[in-house]
């Protein structure tokens, strides 16, 4: 069949726009990577960075393998995806390469989520595991059930749950809460790092070694974030039939824009209640803020006016602040705050959307923005309690899933005692015990446990 | 713009009457509304083109500033500023030395098979041939190549051999080999209208030879006539480890450069919006460069792991910087055959990448070798299995996707299309191993006689920071700041009534 000059011209619109969105979402994986090796202490930088570039490689062979097709494959089944194996069949009217490369691009994020909660004391053997079953088999069920045309939970199925399906556009739930989760299970199961909490139970802080690395960090995951939520557009060319010059591209900028706002007054909400609460101006708790507004408005993003992703952002900095105070009291240490930063915000971003999703741009996102159409939308819109009730079940849906798979593959690795590392590597470090020696020339680490307090917490470990 | 209106009103009058001064006036009505409409088609497909080559080319120079982060973590604290200074200065100078004769020797058409002599300071373009798009696309390429050399070269070179050969190399080395392999002109190219070389020429899609193995082999003759780092092989021959600074930086620099290489393999198609026939009506260049983008991918992410449990096996550890430098050794592989392989084969481009890395490695320590970023034996390495990669995986189907217009010509040797192909790759790294050491080594060796090349010992020793660039690149320690110990009073002494030691303020407190 010979193709029309303006079918080529569409096609190769899309592409760049899903291409380049795709380039952008794998800066994040540079991002977090510099995120964690300056979040960590020196003596372990070269293993949370390794374990960075491995999520990243094992995700592309298992995802490629068969992670792609659980995701996105027959959708006829509501559960699990059966065709496009090693990209089989791939590309066909549906998908092209530039869509399998955008979704490797989500997939490989996830994984590294987990390895923020478990940095400093796991084995290395340990993460290739979790990461390869985590990026192949426990995320792309989840992709299926809310993203894949044929899922249960899908809000582009034809017949969706509640009459609505739930709205995760680029993955509140899917990504964040799905890596959070696993990483919660992981840490808890660990225990915390040696030296963290003192006899009495009062945490110690744990400085990362290179706050310029985290700040770069952070800017290279707001600059991928570009990509991760107005990509998840997948294409820009649609115009809405009921409008004079606006489609996706309207849309997309939009979905830009609430993006920023919501980072942005995470930052801010952050910036001055740490303030607050600690009295000083705090540059990596700004940080993390500006991440946890990320992560909440990733679910509502294009469904969402620009004034609501600032209420998000807003209550996405508390969350993020109480939740952490709660892992102090818990005991639980997650030397990222992972757990705390995607798993929260990540919940409250998915409840934001059930909350304030208005219904042309749910049309617009979901139905390319088709005339006469009616969708369950915000509660506070207008748009009555399926929306919201989609949403708090992905909520738990994720939850259970992720913890009666990555609970029990966390268990039987500690049983096995390969999933945390001995006493003695944790002192001296990972880089010098398992990774051939440190990742600086120039710097003597200097804060190793010398203190009663960390042996009577290592008499706790065992 | 003429108007693209058409409506009844308007064409009646010029359908009723049957004199042939309406018969013009309609013809006339009609072919002006075609002509507009194809205008503003092929006006469309410009801008889409311009846009996706030119966020390619600044994916690729993303590159650029990958390269320096890398060879900052990998060279010594007390060298950093001196590597990075020669990064920004191959860009800077490559540009100038590029815009004068660079692209003009590469792709000068129309010209002979050797060299181009045509926009010599881009004069007379654009031209039918390219816009400016293509230029920066391939001065992104350019100013690459002298990069990979300055890895081999590293913390041991003048700063004025550094700025002759690269000059010398992006100006008019590279533009030669580029202009042979890449220019429609050019004796050995794939794209040629008559007389490829074995029917086939050389498919070298994006550089794995031109780019990669240019640098890799000038920067082995470089490294070969200085000679060792001091101190890095030891009296007895032992290889010494002079391990990097920053292992951060190397992982940042790894991820920017797998990132332009987005925009360098993919890129390298050049243009976007060109429908495939028979594809069922979805199939087209954007398939074809998304399947780039995964073969890319899949290479290197092969060639990360092989040498993740390699290494593991042979050294006994996880090594980061072993993984980084594999991984960019898929890539470097990959380059060449990107376009007309399957992702399956890219897997398979990316394991062997990681071998030929680790062997060239070992020999390299054998012969006593020694390059700071092992850029011979990656970009050169793995650079020319690439090369003999493409030669055996070739698909028919995508052969003739990427390099339309001669149905029936030779593929990949495993995929039945005969061995023309390899020849002609065999013949690529031959003649760029050739070239590049006929013009290169010389250049070192000359350099290297007129004391011009290596550095003296004691500048070596104390860092070429220190002594050549004005100071060191990390100031951790405030002790060290001399600004906050002046020599002088910084406040007035006021006299008080009290004892005298009550008045004074000490010079430090300002």
């Amino acid at each position: 069949m010979e193709i029309s000059w303006e079918q080529s011209v569409t096609y190769s619109i899309n592409t760049i726009y899903l291409l380049f969105s795709a380039y952008l979402v794998f800066v994040m994986q540079l991002g977090f990577a510099m995120l964690c090796a300056g979040s960590v202490r020196a003596k372990n930088a070269m293993n949370i960075m390794l374990t960075n570039v491995v999520d990243a490689v094992v995700g592309s062979i298992s995802y490629y393998l068969f992670g792609f097709a659980f995701a996105f494959g027959d959708s006829s089944n509501p559960f699990i995806g059966t065709n496009f194996f090693a990209l089989k069949d791939i590309p066909n009217s549906s998908y092209d390469y530039s869509f399998f490369l955008y979704q490797w691009a989500f997939a490989i994020a996830v994984a590294g989520i987990t390895s923020g909660s478990i940095a400093e004391r796991t084995q290395f053997s340990a993460y290739l595991v979790f990461s390869f079953f985590l990026s192949g088999f426990v995320y792309p069920i989840v992709v299926h059930w809310v993203w894949s045309s044929g899922g249960w939970l899908s809000a582009s199925s034809s017949n969706p749950l509640f009459a609505s399906g739930a709205i995760d556009f680029a993955g509140s739930g899917v990504v964040h809460l799905v890596g959070a989760v696993a990483g919660l299970w992981g840490s808890f199961i660990e225990g915390p790092r040696v030296g963290r909490f003192d006899a009495f139970g009062k945490v110690m802080p744990m400085r990362g070694h290179n706050a310029t690395l985290v700040v770069l960090g952070t800017f290279l995951l707001w600059f991928g974030w570009f990509g991760f939520n107005p990509g998840s557009f997948d294409k820009i060319l649609v115009a809405y039939p009921s409008t004079t010059d606006q489609g996706n591209w309207t849309a997309i900028g939009r979905t830009a824009v609430t993006t920023t706002l919501a980072g942005s007054t995470a930052g801010i909400v952050t910036l001055f209640g740490r303030r607050l609460l600690v009295g000083h101006w705090d540059a990596l708790d700004v940080c993390n803020g500006l991440l946890g507004g990320f992560v909440a408005i990733t679910s509502g993003c294009s469904v969402v006016e620009p004034w609501a992703a600032i209420v998000c952002g807003f209550f996405a900095a508390w969350v993020l602040i109480g939740l952490n105070f709660l892992a102090v009291k818990l005991n639980f240490d997650d030397p990222l705050e992972a757990a705390q930063l995607h798993g929260g915000c990540g919940a409250w971003g998915l409840i934001f959307t059930g909350l304030f999703a208005k219904e042309e741009f749910v049309i617009q996102a979901y139905d390319s923005g088709e005339s006469g159409v009616v969708r369950p939308h915000g509660l506070f819109m207008g748009g009555g309690w399926g929306l919201l009730g989609c949403q708090v079940i992905e909520v738990l849906v994720i939850v259970s899933w992720v913890t009666v798979t990555m609970g029990p593959l966390f268990f039987a690795l500690h049983r096995l005692r390969i999933l945390r590392i001995s006493v003695e590597e944790e002192i001296a470090g990972l880089d010098i015990s398992s990774h051939g020696g440190y990742a600086y020339n120039t710097h003597q680490e200097d804060n190793q446990p010398r203190f009663n307090a960390d042996y009577m917490s290592m008499q706790d470990q065992s | 713009m003429a108007s693209l209106t058409c409506t009844a009103s308007d064409l009646v009058p010029l359908l009723s009457s049957s004199s042939s001064t309406n018969a013009t006036a309609l013809a006339s009505f009609l072919c002006t509304r075609f002509s507009t409409i194809s205008d503003q088609l092929s006006d469309a497909t410009h801008a889409i083109d311009n846009t996706y080559l030119l966020f390619s080319a600044y994916l690729v120079f993303a590159m650029q500033l990958g390269f320096a982060m890398l060879c900052a973590g990998s060279v010594r604290a007390k060298n950093t500023m001196n590597i990075m200074l020669t990064n920004v200065l191959d860009a800077a100078a490559g540009a100038l030395s590029y815009y004068l004769f660079g692209f003009a020797f590469a792709f000068g058409s129309p010209s002979n098979g050797f060299i181009g002599r045509h926009f010599f300071g881009l004069k007379t373009y654009p031209s039918p041939s390219g816009d400016y798009s293509f230029f920066l696309y391939q001065w992104a390429f350019a100013i690459a190549a002298a990069g990979i050399t300055s890895g081999s070269i590293a913390e041991r070179t003048q700063f004025v051999a550094y700025l002759i050969y690269s000059s010398f190399l992006t100006g008019f080395v590279y533009p030669i080999v580029s202009h042979w392999f890449w220019s429609g002109d050019g004796w050995a190219s794939a794209t040629g209208s008559e007389n490829l070389l074995f029917g086939s020429g050389v498919i070298d899609f994006a550089g794995s030879g031109v780019v990669h193995m240019v640098g890799g082999i000038a920067g082995l003759w470089g490294a070969l006539i200085e000679g060792p780092r001091l101190g890095r092989f030891d009296r007895a021959g032992r290889s010494v480890a002079l391990r990097g600074h920053s292992a951060s930086l190397v992982v940042l620099g790894t991820f920017l450069l797998w990132f332009g290489w987005y925009g360098f393999n993919p890129g390298s198609f050049l243009t976007i919006a060109k429908g495939y026939g028979g594809g069922g009506g979805y199939y087209g260049q954007w398939s074809a460069i998304g399947r780039t983008a995964v073969t890319t991918t899949m290479a290197g992410c092969t060639a990360a792991l092989t040498t993740l449990f390699s290494k593991r096996l042979l050294v006994g550890h996880w090594n980061v910087i072993d993984v980084c430098n594999g991984l960019l050794g898929g890539f470097a592989a990959i380059t060449s055959g990107c376009s007309v392989v399957e992702p399956w084969a890219a897997i398979i481009c990316g394991f062997v990448a990681a071998w030929v890395l680790i062997g060239f490695n070992i020999l390299a320590s054998k012969l006593k070798y020694d390059d700071p970023l092992e850029a011979a034996q990656l970009h050169g390495g793995c650079g020319a299995w690439g090369l003999l990669f493409t030669g055996l995986f070739a698909t028919e189907a995508y052969v003739n996707e990427v390099y339309p217009g001669r149905p029936g010509r030779p593929y990949g040797l495993f995929m039945g299309g005969g061995g023309k192909l390899l020849g002609a790759q065999l013949i690529q790294i031959l003649v760029i191993a050739g070239w590049v050491t006929a013009t290169m080594g010389p250049l070192f060796y000359v350099l290297h006689k007129m004391k011009l090349l290596r550095i003296s010992e004691n500048d070596e020793t104390a860092g070429m920071d220190l002594t050549r660039h004005g100071g060191f690149a990390y100031a951790y320690h405030d002790e060290e700041d001399l600004s906050l110990t002046p020599g002088f009073m910084m406040t007035k002494i006021e006299p008080t009534n009290g004892s005298p030691s009550e008045g004074q303020t000490s010079p430090s407190n300002v």
